[in-house]
């Protein structure tokens, strides 16, 4: 390389780097140095007394090259820093090619042949996993070796470029200790994915001269492509004693339930081709076989069915006639059709996969990518990962004797089941198919879910799709359960000062049969409660709550003293209702114990001029919210108040010192998916909204504040869970031509 | 002089920078060429390869033909899987039918109603050639009831021997290709998708019904033990977990305090109940503390878990490593209440649909069966664990859940905006002119059908009306009414009979409230049951009463699949019974969804209640002053059927906001519910 100065150049072009060859600077500031010094040699000191008009434009243009150099210099010598947290400037720059060599000796050991009745409690050392915090397994990956024989022939390819990225994957992941130490589990980093790439005999002698070998528990290895001819068996040769398998292609009788784990053949399709997701819906062909090299008595097999059945079934094979240079990989042919290998499978509602010799087929992968419905041909099979993902739900499933029924089986499945077959398999490939990352890590995933079981990830999360698990709502009581009456309810009375009517309402509460407990939630710090003596004497026991700070969500706090399930949730002025009534809520909660079971009932609507929700207190035929003034409800729902309200609403109430009832009513509808229930005609209490001495205008910023609390929480739970309903529960006597006397609840309040 | 000390000092300032940049530029080179040494404590990682892009990839394209070398084989040695040993073609058509080998010999009374419970049975059929199921019992060898290799036996294929109990009979046959359903099947033998695993059964576990679960209340109460921990005598102790002593015997270094523990035959009341995984006898524990509704936690079960193909036990148990006890205990400890209450009301629910009696574990074990035969059209998982459970959401009415009305929620799907009206005339047989005109006033409403059900002839002319209607002709049957006709095309459906009388605002209304309660029964008129002490059996009454548990099913909202469970799940001595005393026909419909809901139904407000209730009632023509109260008789043989007393009460009626409130009727959507 060749570098010169430009004299004169001026300041702005003060040096050019010429590059005579092809080979690029490395960096600039080595160009800058090389050239600078080229030029310093040449030239020299020397030549400056020689200059006498000119010299003043050399010192410049000197000074210039030195400060740039300097500069330059500088920002090499600290830009690096700044990436330095990144793996990338951290871990070794190394060749594949340079890796340590190991000799096996002939003779050294072999693993025992593997034990087909490994479980996880008998051969894997779960000790080892004590250390591992926050339920999360620790993975360790051994450095990689290039092992040889004794003759100097190498075992195996050193490492393929998928077992590469699943390594890099499991490395990056939280998975990764490199303390060998305190792992739980072992990952060689011998690669044996492609059991024909490699020698038996001395990739199971490699294995065994690992470091923590220990017949190989708590050691996994990853391999997708077992056997060989000619009989191919569907598990990894390699004898490996007690270490895990994670296998491409186990059949019922090599695979260990609950031990081993299944996994897909990972298609390099997956990475080269970009398949833009294609809705659900019927598509062109119902039934397309894309395999090559199937096994001829197959082939018939389809063939039949595409003459029986005609255009909705395609059978395709490998090109014949393809030119020079068009990959055959990416075509496939029909007779002399050409069609473009995986686009098709987009066209077919349904797509065969046949087992080959081996069981477990990539072309699964390039199926479920195209949003097309595998159909599962290979009797005995383990699907990928069928210890946790529902195969039903994406697959079809049919026995190799039933071949030729297979139009007809798949014929009988409703239109409806079939799309959400097709876009399950989508979301399948989306999530555990796509990458060799995506499967390592789901691999990891099940086995971690076998050691902290109590921290398993759930079934729906496995196997429901985004558009679902958003959708859906469960419903934290959802068992269909009446509490016995005998249980009665827990009144919690929130009060500041107001103890001549705090006493009244404790005196009516009282009264009512099913009461089991009140508890007065004291919630003025500057001011103690009552003396014992002067408080009145009830029936049920009284506990009086202090709390530390004037907050409204002391109202809803999941207190220890609750011992029932039931919470009713008074107001310190609540004094209108009547025995009858309150006792009636209570029978209406104990059958609607999930939902929120109140008296004045509220509404929200959507206010179309403003563009936002409205608070609504006008009588109307409707309700959505009711009153928390006097309200039963599930105690849980305080826990879920108190520690899982989103965001910052809690704060944000207390803060504003109103709403604590429409967040109440917020969470309870969008945690079980269901409406309040009203009960009686009650409209209002003492009416806080209407009869205010000023009227209307504290009416007014009442309803203001009121409904921009509505809007706050729709726009932090980012939804509107709230429910609209027309009806409200009355006794079933209520108003009837029937003897008052008679009736259970003959008082039931007015307005 | 003066430029060549002002040139030296440039000269000096000059080579001092030069000394400077290569000194600098040198060490970046050297940093270049020799890659830093890793740091002692920072995480290494796996090399980032300088050639990771030139390596190759694990399966090379070329590679794909050699595959085909070898000919498609399914090797098994003498084992058995689904595809190898069982044979489906026997099994087209209707499902799963199942052929049962009648006993030799003297039978003992629960081997005796065994079989007459299967008898009784959707699945059953008499004969083992049309039969794609042939069972055999094994159940007790002490009885002597073991069979001798059966007649059919073919080398066991398509045979499932069902070993209830663990005493069963030795094996005194090659079990060849049979399956097998026993209790609590050790891991190594038991092979999967193959055989059933069945939960160890007491020997004094009820035939049918079954005790229901016996939590009281969803969330455990404060203060309650943590742990249970069940003792090899049989019996339980409840163990404090508060101190760091890790719990369970064999592995205390010391003894825990007498104030620790407490010993007690029954369950006790706590949060968790820990289980042997080592003992098949600890699986009876299992079973008791599934209904105690105390979440089990099994170390390291050697033993299948019940029904393991279908049931995800991860919502119900917890399934633990006995190696890692003080992990394990913090785990408890730490649960999050959310997960307490999920797992609690999971185990009551599984309880209650698949273990409570003899006759729900082997309609399980059935159901498992035909689900792997039905593929496709199998339950989806959903069906089999969230209530109301596989046994009563038939998959032969739909794999798609949201066709079912209890499972919108975790769908997020709503039923239909529309409804049915299906209206039954019996004798004499007048069209009810009026009812379809008030019907087909409703906005909602889709459809009309008209189910003859008389001698006379069908009259030629129908009303106008701004909805299709279809007029059936019926068998004159009861059941009839309940029958799934293809042609009720919404989730709901109104049952009418033709002497019923209804505004159009009141259908509205009630159509409206049922879509709040898509699972239950909507209804005007309502009945109650309740316990005559003086007979010793159940009544019911048409009084207006305070509460009620059934509601008339002559006016009814309710969604169409009760009409499949009525016809295909219900035993057809239920049916004929309804047939046979057409007022019984309300008793079962209350039955059945009560027994699926475990709700009650929902009343709602009825303005022609006082002057003509009667016609709304069953029975014969003819003004009555009350709604006729049916032969008490019916409600105890329903009662013995189902095993118990499904039906619930309530006290409540659903009206509109404003019903009868002194406000303005300009206010009011329903003021002709109010008019007298």
């Amino acid at each position: 390389m060749s570098c010169a100065s430009v004299p004169g150049g001026g300041l702005r072009h003060p040096l050019r780097c010429r590059k005579p060859w092809d080979e690029e600077c490395e960096e600039e500031a080595v160009c800058v140095i090389m050239c600078a010094s080229v030029k310093y040699n040449i030239r020299g000191p020397a030549l400056i007394p020689r200059m006498k008009t000119k010299h003043r434009i050399y010192y410049i243009t000197l000074f210039s090259i030195v400060l740039l150099g300097l500069i330059a210099t500088g920002m090499f010598q600290f830009w690096p820093h700044s990436i330095e947290s990144s793996n990338d400037w951290n871990v070794e720059k190394r060749s594949v090619r340079d890796v340590p060599v190991v000799r096996l000796p002939a003779d050294s050991p072999i693993p025992e042949r593997g034990d087909l009745s490994c479980r996880m409690h008998t051969c894997f050392d779960v000790y080892r996993c004590g250390f591992n915090p926050k339920n999360k397994i620790k993975v360790y990956i051994y450095a990689l070796k290039k092992y040889v024989d004794d003759f100097g022939v190498s075992v195996s390819n050193t490492i393929s470029r998928e077992y590469n990225e699943l390594l890099m994957a499991i490395s990056d992941s939280d998975y990764y200790t490199d303390d060998i130490n305190r792992a739980c589990l072992f990952v060689p980093s011998i690669d044996v994915l492609n059991q024909n790439t490699l020698r038996i005999k001395e990739t199971a002698q490699a294995l065994a001269q690992l470091s923590r070998w220990d017949r190989g528990s708590n050691h996994l290895l990853f391999n997708m492509l077992p056997g060989g001819p000619p009989d191919y068996n569907t598990a990894l040769d390699v004898p490996r004693d007690r270490a895990l398998l994670a296998g491409g292609g186990f059949s019922t009788w090599t695979y260990r339930q609950g031990y081993d784990v299944s996994i897909p053949v990972y298609s390099p399709l997956s990475a080269e081709v970009d398949l833009p997701e294609k809705g659900p819906g019927p598509r062109q062909y119902f039934l397309l076989s894309s395999q090559v090299g199937l096994h001829p008595e197959y082939r018939e097999d389809l063939e039949a069915l595409q003459v029986k059945h005609g255009e909705s079934v395609l059978v395709l094979d490998k090109c014949t006639n393809l030119s020079e240079g068009v990959l055959s990989v990416r075509k496939r042919c029909h007779k002399h059709q050409v069609f473009d290998y995986p686009q098709v499978l987009q066209e077919a509602t349904f797509c065969v996969v046949l087992r080959g010799a081996r069981l477990g087929q990539a072309v699964l992968s390039d199926v479920l990518q195209a949003g097309c419905v595998p159909v599962v041909i290979a009797d005995s099979y383990i699907l990928p990962f069928s210890e946790v993902l529902d195969w039903k739900r994406a697959s079809v499933v049919v026995p190799e004797e039933k071949m030729s029924d297979v139009y007809s089986i798949l014929q009988s499945i409703p239109q409806r089941q079939i799309e959400e077959m097709q876009r399950q398999a989508r979301w399948f490939w989306e999530a555990y198919f796509q990458s060799i990352k995506a499967i390592a890590l789901a691999t990891l995933q099940i086995i971690n879910d076998r050691i902290y079981p109590y921290a398993a990830i759930s079934y729906e999360e496995w196997n429901d799709p985004p558009v679902v698990k958003w959708g859906s709502v469960s419903n934290p009581l959802f068992l269909p359960l009446i509490p016995p009456q005998s249980q009665g309810f827990t009144a919690i009375v929130l009060t500041y000062d107001r103890v001549e009517s705090l006493f009244r309402v404790i005196t009516e509460v009282s009264k009512v049969p099913s009461l089991s407990k009140l508890l007065v939630v004291w919630n003025n710090q500057n001011k103690n409660p009552p003396e014992d003596s002067l408080w009145p004497k009830i029936r049920v026991p009284l506990k009086v709550v202090r709390t530390a700070e004037n907050k409204l969500s002391n109202r809803f706090f999941p207190y220890d003293e609750i011992e029932t399930e039931a919470v009713l949730a008074i107001d310190d002025d609540i004094i209108m209702l009547t025995s009858d009534e309150l006792q009636f809520g209570y029978e209406v909660w104990r059958e609607f114990p999930d939902r929120l079971v109140g008296y004045p009932g509220r509404l929200h609507l959507w206010d179309h001029e403003m563009n936002k929700w409205k608070y609504e207190s006008e009588w109307t035929n409707e309700v959505s919210m009711v009153l928390t003034g006097a309200a039963f409800y599930h105690k849980y729902f305080n826990y879920l108040y108190t520690y899982k309200m989103p965001g910052d609403i809690k704060n944000w109430v207390d803060a504003h010192m109103n709403c604590e009832d429409i967040a109440m009513n917020f969470l309870v509808a969008n945690v079980t998916g269901k409406a309040v229930i009203k009960v009686t005609p009650r409209k209002k209490f003492k009416c806080p909204e209407c009869t205010a001495i000023d009227g209307l205008s504290l009416d007014q910023t009442h309803m203001v504040e009121r409904s921009e609390c509505i809007n706050k929480f729709a726009s932090v739970f980012g939804t509107m869970p709230l429910k609209v309903v027309e009806h409200r529960a009355d006794p079933v006597l209520y108003k009837d031509d029937f003897p008052e006397k008679l009736k259970s609840f003959p008082n039931i309040g007015s307005l | 002089m003066q430029s060549w000390r002002r040139r030296k000092s440039l000269w000096l300032a000059l080579s001092a920078s030069w000394l400077l940049l290569v000194l600098l530029g040198g060490f970046s080179l050297l940093r270049l060429a020799l890659p830093p040494r890793p740091q002692p404590g920072a995480s290494q990682g796996w090399p980032r390869w300088l050639d990771a892009e030139l390596l190759q990839s694990f399966s090379q394209p070329r590679e794909l033909p050699e595959d085909t070398a070898s000919p498609p084989q399914a090797p098994h040695g003498g084992s058995c899987n689904w595809e190898a040993c069982f044979d489906t073609s026997k099994c087209r058509g209707d499902g799963l039918k199942v052929f049962v080998y009648p006993a030799v010999g003297p039978i003992s009374e629960t081997h005796r109603r065994i079989l007459a419970s299967i008898e009784g049975s959707r699945f059953h059929t008499f004969s083992p050639a049309g039969a794609c199921l042939l069972l055999l019992l094994s159940l007790d060898a002490q009885t002597g009831e073991c069979s001798s290799m059966p007649l059919q036996w073919n080398r066991g294929r398509n045979h499932l021997v069902l070993r209830l109990y663990p005493a069963a009979c030795p094996r005194t046959f090659q079990l060849g290709q049979a399956m097998v359903a026993e209790a609590s099947p050790t891991v190594d033998s038991f092979r999967p998708g193959f055989d059933v695993a069945l939960p160890f059964l007491p020997e004094a576990h009820p035939l049918r019904g079954g005790a229901p679960g016996q939590l009281r209340q969803h969330s455990p109460q404060p203060g309650v033990a943590l742990l249970a921990l069940e003792e090899e005598r049989g019996g339980w102790r409840t163990a404090d977990t508060g101190s760091s002593a890790c719990p369970w015997d064999g592995r205390c270094e010391q003894d825990p305090g007498p104030g620790q523990t407490q010993h007690q035959e029954t369950l006790p009341n706590a949060t968790f109940c820990l289980i042997s995984g080592h003992r098949p006898e600890a699986a009876s524990r299992f079973l008791q503390a599934l209904q105690a509704g105390c979440i089990p936690v099994l170390l390291s079960p050697r033993w299948e878990l019940p029904f393991s193909e279908v049931i995800d036990w991860t919502k119900a148990a917890i399934v633990a490593d006995e190696r890692l006890p003080l992990q394990v205990l913090a785990a408890l400890q730490e649960m999050s209440p959310a997960r307490v209450l999920a797992l609690r009301q999971q185990t009551q629910f599984l309880w209650d649909a698949y273990f409570s009696s003899v006759e729900k574990v082997i309609h399980t074990t059935l159901e498992v069966i035909q689900d792997r035969i039905f593929g496709t059209s199998a339950h989806p998982s959903l069906l089999w664990n969230s209530p109301p459970g596989a046994l009563l959401a038939l998959s032969t009415f739909s794999t798609s859940p949201q066709d079912f009305p209890f499972y919108h929620l975790q769908q997020g799907s709503r039923p239909e905006g529309r409804f049915s009206a299906l209206i039954w005339v019996a004798p004499p047989g007048q069209p009810p002119l009026k009812l379809i005109q008030a019907v087909a006033g409703s906005q909602h409403c889709a459809q009309i059908l008209v189910l003859w059900s008389n001698e006379r002839p069908l009259p030629s002319r129908w009303p106008e009306t701004a909805v299709p209607l279809t007029v059936i002709d019926g068998h004159r049957k009861v059941s009839d009414r309940f029958y799934p006709y293809s042609t009720i095309r919404t989730d709901a459906i109104l049952s009418l009979d033709a002497r019923s009388s209804l505004s159009t605002s009141e259908v509205d209304f009630a159509f409206l409230v049922w879509q709040s309660f898509p699972e239950r029964m909507v209804g005007f008129l309502t009945l109650s049951h309740f316990w005559d002490e003086a007979h010793g059996g159940w009544g019911y009454t048409a009084e207006r009463t305070n509460e009620f548990s059934m509601v008339l099913t002559t006016a009814a909202f309710y969604h169409r699949y009760y009409h499949t469970l009525f016809t295909h799940s219900l035993p057809k001595a239920l049916r004929t019974l309804a047939d046979e005393a057409p007022t019984c026909v309300d008793v079962l419909m209350n039955f059945i969804v009560a027994a699926v809901t475990k709700l009650p139904p929902i009343k709602v407000p009825y303005g022609k209640q006082r002057q003509e209730a009667a016609p709304l009632a069953p029975g014969g023509p003819g003004p009555r002053s009350k709604p006729q109260a049916p032969a008490p008789d019916c409600i105890n043989q329903l009662a013995a059927a189902f095993g118990h007393m499904p039906l619930l009460s309530s006290c409540l009626r659903l009206d509109p906001v404003l019903f009868k409130d002194p406000v303005s009727v300009q206010r009011k959507k329903y003021r002709s519910l109010e008019k007298p």
